[in-house]
């Protein structure tokens, strides 16, 4: 063939000239036997199937030399390099060298030969050097070419051309060789489909799109490699942990997608919103990286040093490399997205909290990246309820609850914590003072329709260095949130209570209500008991609640309370109890105080009703306590009664001085009960817890506190004074006492209007008797009487009648007497009550416990 | 060849040499010559170095009779 010779010739040339250097002596003739075995090994180097190791591309070629020289320092050859490439490559046509860059591949081979060879003389050394150098261990398997490429140092091997080496390595039959051809055969045999597809088809299911052979397998729920493809089982079993990644995008992206459409119809909430978006965000970013990989995926890898020629830049491993962070986080995502599928609000939050708590530093970044978007609507609730007290919390996200209720329970009621909604970094302690800052707002607001507290806001805002702008506060500033928190609480709260001391006078009503319904103004209460207790002995159906209306008003005018503010006065009104039959006016009655907005906030209908229940025990205190100071008015032994009687006779004047005496007895020992019990309820028992309360008042700091404070002093009085829960049996036996005190008042109104109509009867008989006689002493008149006629029926009715009183004041006397023992063996037994100076004062002397072991007896 | 085609292939042929030159390949134009004839030719670059590397070696330490390439 022509070009065969042609190149025949030119190898011979170029053998003939690289020989002899100087060419001057060359000649055809003068082929010495050297050249004839250079010519024959040259041709035998041509022949072999040495294959340029690299694909071709000229750019990158001159691309790589010119770094080459960069490396070595040559900057300015490097320059000129790529000037004279750049001219090199612009010619072209007829005349112009085609193979460009097999040129430029044999220029650089020949120069990296040479340097190489001046590194070490040895040929031995440069040849195992140049093999490592350039690339180790031969690659295997190239999926582009078709043979089974010589591995490179086989060239080194083959320099070796007087060593036995060169026959082995140029054998055929060499068994690594053959090793690695089955190999790359056995491997191309297994895979039908190339890594760069399936690499692909890898990236088109992470964004959760099914590639052409990795498709979403419902049944077994991920993506696979259907079984029907043949790939090596290792290849399959990376791509399954690869898609791992898709199918958890899968996952992310549906919540995302279905939250969206819930949105407008069902409550989200904007939590759940905010945390959807923070997810977006995350998504782009992934969406950012797979952009960046799939443009890549194709490229082959930029290697300028080496001359071996690559694969595509992304392999199956490599991508395993590039999912690692974004698996991660997608787990997480995932994770997230399954612990809050049901949760809204402040749970959300708190459950997402609750996985932040990472040891990982690449997690802590990202889920406080997360949680600061999902949590700021929650701080944007918090910042504009503590500061503005609005709730605006349409999805119910918020842990505080707002309830429509009257102005008057808007503090008990109102609001409260929502223990679902309240995420894990907020503590309780906080949640409260967040609660009652805001609620403290409202009740300034809605309340007192006071404006002041916006000022209080804004210092308290300014103080902590927030301003009240929007979106102020974040995750992770709880202590910020906190000292905001804390500082508008202090300050609202003290507004609160200045407006609660000095505009609506709390303290005032206070007293104003131990002074009128706790009976503490006493000559009030005594003239009230005075007018209006003939009015209240008629039964109940027939008072006019008009009319003791009118009363009070008379006894407020004529006693001290005239001067008290007429505010308070008119708050303080009569109240009539519902009453069945039977009922008498004492029953049924009662003052009431009217507390009105805002304090009936402490002053609620259940306060009020254990005021009344205090107050109808006091008032029936008082009651029997007046009645036997009426009694003791007709019991006072006058010279009439008792002048009229000695001069009687014998068996007579005996049963009227024993029963007098009797009465006396009774009456003073009732006396002594209730003046000591009156005592201890006064001074033991009002006085005390009022001025406890007064002391808490001072201190204070917010309408609980002095919620608290009024509960404990209401509580004491109520425990105190027996009416507890605890006290019942006791407090039964107290009102069966008073009614039996009250019993004998009457009995002892009975007995001295029977003396006195016995009286009066034994005046007439002797008067009709002896008219004629003058009235000149009471005396004679009086001794006349009993001598007179009838005298003996009048002595008979007087012997009945005091018979009579006899044993009904015996019968109230016993009752009286063991009920009385009864109530004071039970004080000792009082555990939640000390009631050890109320037992001392009703038995100072010792009498009672004297007689105790043995029953009372007249 | 027409003029035009000789003078692309001269000034091809001098930056080739200019490039060897900065790269120290150590050819002198001649042989440059000759070896992009046989590039252009088909042959492969790789072995063409080769060969180059091979021969150029010191002539000296070329291979003595008595130790000939047996396989050949």
């Amino acid at each position: 063939m022509e070009e065969d010779q042609k190149i025949l010739d030119l190898v011979k040339e170029l053998v003939l000239r690289l020989l002899s250097p100087n060419g001057a002596d060359s000649g055809p003739s003068d082929h010495s036997i050297d050249h004839v075995k250079a010519l024959k090994y040259a041709m035998r180097i041509l022949g072999s199937r040495m294959t340029p190791s690299i694909s071709v591309d000229e750019a990158a070629m001159a691309e790589s030399i010119k770094r080459n020289l960069v490396n070595e320092g040559k900057s300015s050859d490097a320059l000129t390099f790529a000037d004279l490439y750049a001219k090199f490559s612009s010619k072209s046509g007829p005349g112009s060298i085609h193979n460009k860059w097999g040129v430029l591949y044999l220029l650089k081979v020949i120069s990296e030969d040479r340097r190489k060879e001046k590194k070490s003389d040895s040929r031995v050394s440069s040849g195992f050097f140049a093999s490592t150098v350039s690339g180790g261990l031969p690659l295997l398997f190239d999926g582009e070419s078709d043979n089974c490429r010589v591995p490179r140092n086989q060239k080194t091997l083959d320099k070796g051309w007087n060593g036995g080496v060169l026959l082995v390595s140029k054998d055929p039959e060499n068994i690594r060789d053959i090793a690695f051809r089955e190999f790359a055969d056995l491997l191309k045999e297994e895979s039908e489909v190339a890594e760069a597809v399936l690499v692909r088809d890898v990236l088109y299911a992470c964004q959760g799109i099914n590639g052409k052979y990795v498709k979403f397998d419902k049944s077994i729920d991920s993506y696979v490699l259907p079984e029907s493809i043949k790939v090596p089982r290792a290849t399959r079993i990376l791509v399954r942990k690869l898609c791992e990644l898709g199918w958890l995008f899968r996952k992310v992206k549906g919540y995302i997608t279905q939250s969206r459409e819930r949105f407008p119809a069902e409550d989200v909430g904007t939590v759940g919103q905010a945390f959807c978006a923070a997810l977006q965000d995350e998504l782009s970013e992934y969406y950012k990286l797979l952009a960046v990989l799939e443009a890549q995926c194709t490229n082959p890898i930029p290697m300028f040093s080496e001359t071996e020629k690559t694969g595509n830049y992304l392999s199956l491993r490599r991508l395993s490399v590039w999912f690692a962070e974004p698996l991660v986080k997608m787990r997480l995502m995932a994770v997230l997205v399954d612990s809050c599928r049901v949760l809204r609000g402040g749970a959300m939050a708190g459950a997402i909290h609750m996985h932040a708590r990472h040891g990982d530093p690449l997690i802590q970044d990202f889920m406080r990246r997360l949680l600061r978007r999902v949590c700021s609507p929650l701080f944007e609730m918090v910042r504009s309820w503590v500061l503005e007290g609005e709730l605006d919390d349409i999805f119910a996200e918020f842990f505080v609850l707002g309830q429509p209720v009257k102005a008057e329970s808007l503090w008990q009621e109102g609001y409260r914590l929502h223990a679902g909604m309240l995420p894990s970094f907020i503590s309780q302690s906080l949640a409260q003072r967040i609660l009652r800052t805001g609620k403290s707002i409202n009740f300034l607001r809605v309340c007192c329709e006071d404006q002041g507290w916006a000022d209080a806001a804004t210092e308290a805002a300014a103080a902590v260095g927030t301003t009240t702008r929007r979106g102020g506060l974040g995750y992770g500033e709880t202590d910020a949130l906190e000292s905001l928190v804390t500082k508008a609480a202090k300050r609202i709260d003290k507004h609160l209570m200045d407006v609660m001391y000095k505009r609506y006078k709390f303290k005032e009503h206070c007293l104003a209500i131990k002074r009128y319904l706790l009976l503490g103004q006493g000559d009030f209460v005594q003239y009230l008991m005075d007018i209006v207790g003939p009015e209240l002995s008629e039964p109940a159906n027939t008072i006019s609640s008009f009319k003791l209306a009118g009363l009070l008003e008379s006894a407020i005018r004529s006693s001290n309370a005239q001067y008290d503010d007429p505010d308070i006065l008119e708050r303080l009104r009569v109240k009539m109890m519902p009453h069945s039959t039977g009922d008498r006016g004492w029953d049924v009655f009662s003052l009431e105080y009217d507390a009105r907005v805002p304090l009936n906030t402490v002053f609620t209908e259940s306060v009020m009703a254990r005021y009344l229940k205090i107050f109808n025990f006091l008032w029936k205190l008082r009651r029997v306590e007046h009645a036997l100071i009426g009694a003791w008015k007709t019991m006072k032994p006058n010279c009439m009664t008792s002048h009229f009687f000695t001069k009687q006779e014998g068996a007579i004047k005996l049963q009227f001085i024993s029963t007098l005496r009797r009465c006396q007895v009774l009456w003073d020992e009732m006396n002594h009960f209730v003046t000591n019990l009156q005592y201890y309820i006064m001074f033991e028992v009002l006085e005390v817890s009022w001025s406890n309360f007064l002391d808490e008042m001072e201190v204070a700091k917010d309408l609980d506190d002095l919620h608290a404070a009024h509960e404990k002093y209401l509580h004491s009085i109520v425990e105190k004074s027996l009416l507890g829960e605890r006290s019942q049996s006791l407090s039964k036996t107290l009102f069966v006492l008073l009614d039996l005190i009250l019993r004998f008042r009457s009995c002892a109104d009975r007995l001295y209007e029977g003396i006195h109509e016995l009286q009066a009867r034994a005046m007439e008989s002797s008067r009709g008797r002896n008219k004629s006689r003058s009235r000149s002493t009471d005396e004679s008149l009086e001794c006349g009487s009993w001598t007179g006629g009838g005298r003996k029926a009048l002595t008979q009715l007087a012997g009945e009648f005091f018979r009579n009183m006899r044993s009904d004041l015996d019968t109230v006397a016993n009752e009286y007497s063991s009920l009385l023992e009864g109530f004071i063996t039970q004080l000792p037994v009082q555990q939640h009550v000390d009631l050890k100076f109320l037992l001392f004062r009703l038995d100072f002397t010792e009498f009672y416990s004297r007689l105790r072991p043995s029953t009372y007896v007249n | 060849m027409d003029p035009e085609a000789a003078r692309t292939a001269r000034e091809s042929l001098d930056l080739a040499f200019h490039m060897s030159n900065i790269l120290e390949t150590g050819l002198d134009r001649h042989t440059l010559s000759i070896l992009i004839t046989l590039c252009d030719l088909g042959l492969n670059p790789e072995s063409l170095a080769a060969v180059v590397k091979e021969l150029r070696k010191d002539p000296s330490s070329a291979p003595t009779p008595k130790d000939p390439p047996s396989v050949s």
